[in-house]
């Protein structure tokens, strides 16, 4: 079946394919676009707000003393994001003080002045007074110092011991931990749910886009004529052998492509991204995934010829296969609702089914941990289906490829099965 | 000694009966002619001898073996519905299409050249195919199905749709192949374009074959009762005559088809003495057409409707 006439269609498919402009740059815009996402991030996080001026005004001058050594210690003022003027005055001060600084507040001088009442300790109702009020960094920053110094204060008259404050202060902090098979148990941040994400949608696009292209070159063979010339030189078995696994190569390598970048940019220092978004992707993981999308690719790309095979012209595909969409659509789906929750039980089913598991397992694999048999049994299937399918599809392509006319019903390509060709 | 014998090809698509038990041997050395009008089911016999269709019965031996793929290998092929990548360059077409038949090296590039040069296309050897105009697509295609140096070609209505030019380059490379000794076979539906072109002829009328032989002695058979004349006056009084079976009227030639091979003699005469000027009186020709006409005929306007379409 591998010979040099097939050797011949594949070498020509890649050139047409792989090694067209248009491939390459699509192909390449998308590592762009994962730098320039990377580099954004890693931007964003490092030139957050610098040296932003406040006035903290505390009317009980007792609680300055409180803020000065509760703040201090905090990264937004080691790191100088926020640099605090702590004083003390009497509402009725207060209000002057505002009216002198008011210009300064409008300049930007002054980013903004944060009021603590008396009152404040009992209903822990605080003012901030600044151009845009609206700051959610600064109030997420702030709330919890500041809660705790309301704390002590409220609980120092009460008789209460140092480890019943302690338990009353904290919050409840949800830490994710990764449980795997082995023994240490590491703490995860985003990274693995970013992986995933960004698994199911390369895997989604490039299939799409390998699928399409195969469907459009059977369909110009056919409607270009040029198919019968072809087949006066190689069976029409050779010819979508070749055909296949020539998108196959393809799309392996726009995905190793995008997958090494992925890599590198996630194991090199140039750009650091985030500790809560570094993605966890190891290379056996690319490995395990291109293989996997390889043999998934010949399934679908050898449906996708049949389609072509069977229609004229690009519309009649279109609307003819749809089923072959859902195909790739519905498991696009179920790969995103497992972020939510990576262990429903249809998940477990879905990353093992024929043609789902192309881009269920690998989102899979970068959520949970699965079983090596199962990674192997998803490819197994896959050759299985394609074992069982490919007799029927490839009787479709040969049948197809030479008919021309008025668009079949189904029931007349069922009918073709029947036929001695 | 036969090039290649077709045993009792059949092919059904669906209800109808596309080739019915065809039988017939290209000798080797030939201009081959397999003629019928359209639908007739010459490309599903050629189809089914290149190895594209299965047929349901019967089988095409090449040289005593069996057909497969050495003869795919030594067959140039130019379907009637020609093709070719549209965004491919020239010259790479020829070379994929050499590759496919296990042609490939500097051997095949430079006779690519020489083929490119003498058909006056070197020039746009790196243009994409769709940049060519389509007489110069139709030479880039000649080209590719004679580059492998094949020893059969097999040319499936070539003259259709070509342009006067490319009909001649077309027939100027079947007489260079035939004087290499290369076998070719063609289909056409003109009989005329036959009747010049081949030695041997296999006529195929709603799948089934009507007649076959070397063109030479078919026709000497079919031309003792049949008379070419050409004349001025009025012959219709022919039409009623005991010894006229039929009149057909070709333009510049009328055929008459006598009911006895030996009454020419007796028809020139008659002629002379109704006073019709006789100029030309051909008792020992026979066109194609005629043949074809006096075998297939009677359902001349494809009343039957079983039209075999390329399927």
């Amino acid at each position: 079946m591998f010979n040099y006439r097939v050797l011949a269609v594949i070498k020509r498919e890649l050139r047409e394919k792989l090694f067209s402009k248009a491939f390459i740059i699509l192909t390449l815009m998308i590592p762009g676009l994962i730098f320039v996402f990377g580099g954004v991030q890693a931007l964003l996080y490092s030139t957050e707000s610098k040296g932003l001026k406040f006035d903290l005004v505390v009317e009980n001058s007792g609680l300055i003393g409180d803020f000065q050594s509760e703040f201090s210690q905090k990264d937004f003022v080691t790191k100088k994001h926020y640099v605090f003027n702590y004083m003390s005055m009497t509402r009725e001060d207060f209000k002057t003080y505002l009216q002198n600084t008011r210009q300064q507040i409008v300049d930007e001088k002054l980013t903004g002045i944060i009021f603590i009442p008396s009152s404040a300790l009992k209903d822990k109702k605080i003012e901030y007074y600044a151009k845009t009020p609206q700051n959610i960094s600064l109030s997420r920053e702030l709330e919890r110092p500041i809660n705790k110094i309301f704390l002590n204060n409220f609980f120092k008259s009460k008789s209460l011991s140092a480890e019943d404050l302690d338990f009353a202060r904290s919050g409840v902090d949800f830490t994710g931990f990764k449980v795997t098979k082995d023994e240490k148990i590491a703490q995860e941040g985003y990274g693995n749910l970013v992986l995933a994400y960004a698994l199911s949608i390369l895997l989604y696009m490039s299939l799409l886009m390998i699928g399409q292209m195969a469907m459009q070159s059977v369909i110009e063979e056919k409607g270009s004529k040029i198919v019968e010339v072809i087949l006066s030189s190689v069976s029409a078995r050779e010819l979508m052998t070749g055909k296949i696994l020539g998108s196959a190569i393809t799309g392996v390598a726009q995905m190793a492509v995008w997958l090494g970048t992925i890599l590198a940019v996630s194991s090199s220092a140039l750009i650091a991204l985030p500790p809560e978004i570094t993605l966890n992707i190891k290379p056996e993981l690319v490995l395990y995934v291109l293989l996997n999308f390889f043999i998934g690719l010949v399934l679908f790309v050898g449906l996708f010829s049949m389609m072509g095979a069977i229609f004229d012209n690009a519309q009649d595909a279109a609307s003819g296969n749809m089923p072959i969409m859902m195909l790739i659509i519905i498991p696009f789906f179920i790969a995103i609702s497992m972020m939510e929750n990576p262990n429903k039980p249809y998940i477990e089913i879905a990353s093992l089914f024929p043609f789902a598991s192309i881009i269920v397992m690998p989102a899979r694999l970068a959520l949970i941990e699965v079983p090596i048999w199962q990674q192997a049994l998803a490819v197994i299937i896959n050759l299985l289906t394609i074992y069982a399918l490919f007799p029927l599809a490839g009787k479709i392509y040969r049948i197809g490829i030479l008919r021309t006319g008025k668009k079949p019903k189904w029931s007349e390509v069922i009918k073709w099965l029947k036929y001695k060709y | 000694m036969y090039a290649l014998e077709v045993k009792n090809l059949t092919k059904t698509f669906d209800k109808l009966v596309a080739v019915d038990n065809a039988s017939f041997e290209v000798p080797e050395g030939s201009i081959f002619g397999l003629i019928g009008r359209n639908g007739a089911g010459k490309t599903t016999t050629i189809r089914m001898m290149m190895g594209i269709y299965l047929p349901d019965n019967g089988e095409v031996v090449l040289r005593g073996v069996k057909v497969g793929q050495e003869f795919k290998n030594e067959v140039g092929y130019l379907p009637e519905e020609r093709g070719l990548y549209k965004k491919m360059k020239v010259l790479d077409t020829l070379l994929y299409f050499a590759e496919l038949k296990g042609k490939s090296g500097r051997e095949v590039h430079k006779r690519a050249e020489e083929y490119l040069k003498r058909f006056e296309l070197y020039d746009r050897r790196l243009s994409k195919v769709e940049d060519l105009s389509k007489g110069n697509q139709q030479k880039l295609q000649f080209i590719s199905t004679v580059l492998h140096e094949p020893e059969f070609i097999i040319l499936d209505e070539p003259y259709s749709g070509l342009d006067p030019i490319n009909t001649n380059l077309l027939r100027e490379i079947i007489i260079e192949m035939k004087q290499k000794g290369k076998v070719i076979i063609f289909s056409t539906h003109l009989m005329d374009f036959a009747e010049k072109m081949c030695d041997h002829i296999v006529m195929i009328d709603h799948g089934k074959i009507i007649l076959k032989g070397a063109l030479k002695e078919i026709k000497s058979k079919y031309s003792q009762k049949n008379v070419s004349l050409t004349y001025d006056g009025d012959i219709s009084f022919l039409k009623s005559n005991p010894i006229v079976d039929s009149i057909a009227d070709y333009g510049n030639t009328t055929g008459v088809k006598l009911k006895e091979a030996n009454q020419a003699q007796q028809l020139l005469r008659m002629l002379l003495d109704k006073n019709v000027t006789v100029k030309k009186f051909d008792a020992n020709d026979i066109s194609l057409q005629e043949i074809f006409i006096e075998l297939a005929g009677h359902e001349e306007n494809g009343t039957s409707g079983k039209e075999v379409r390329n399927v």
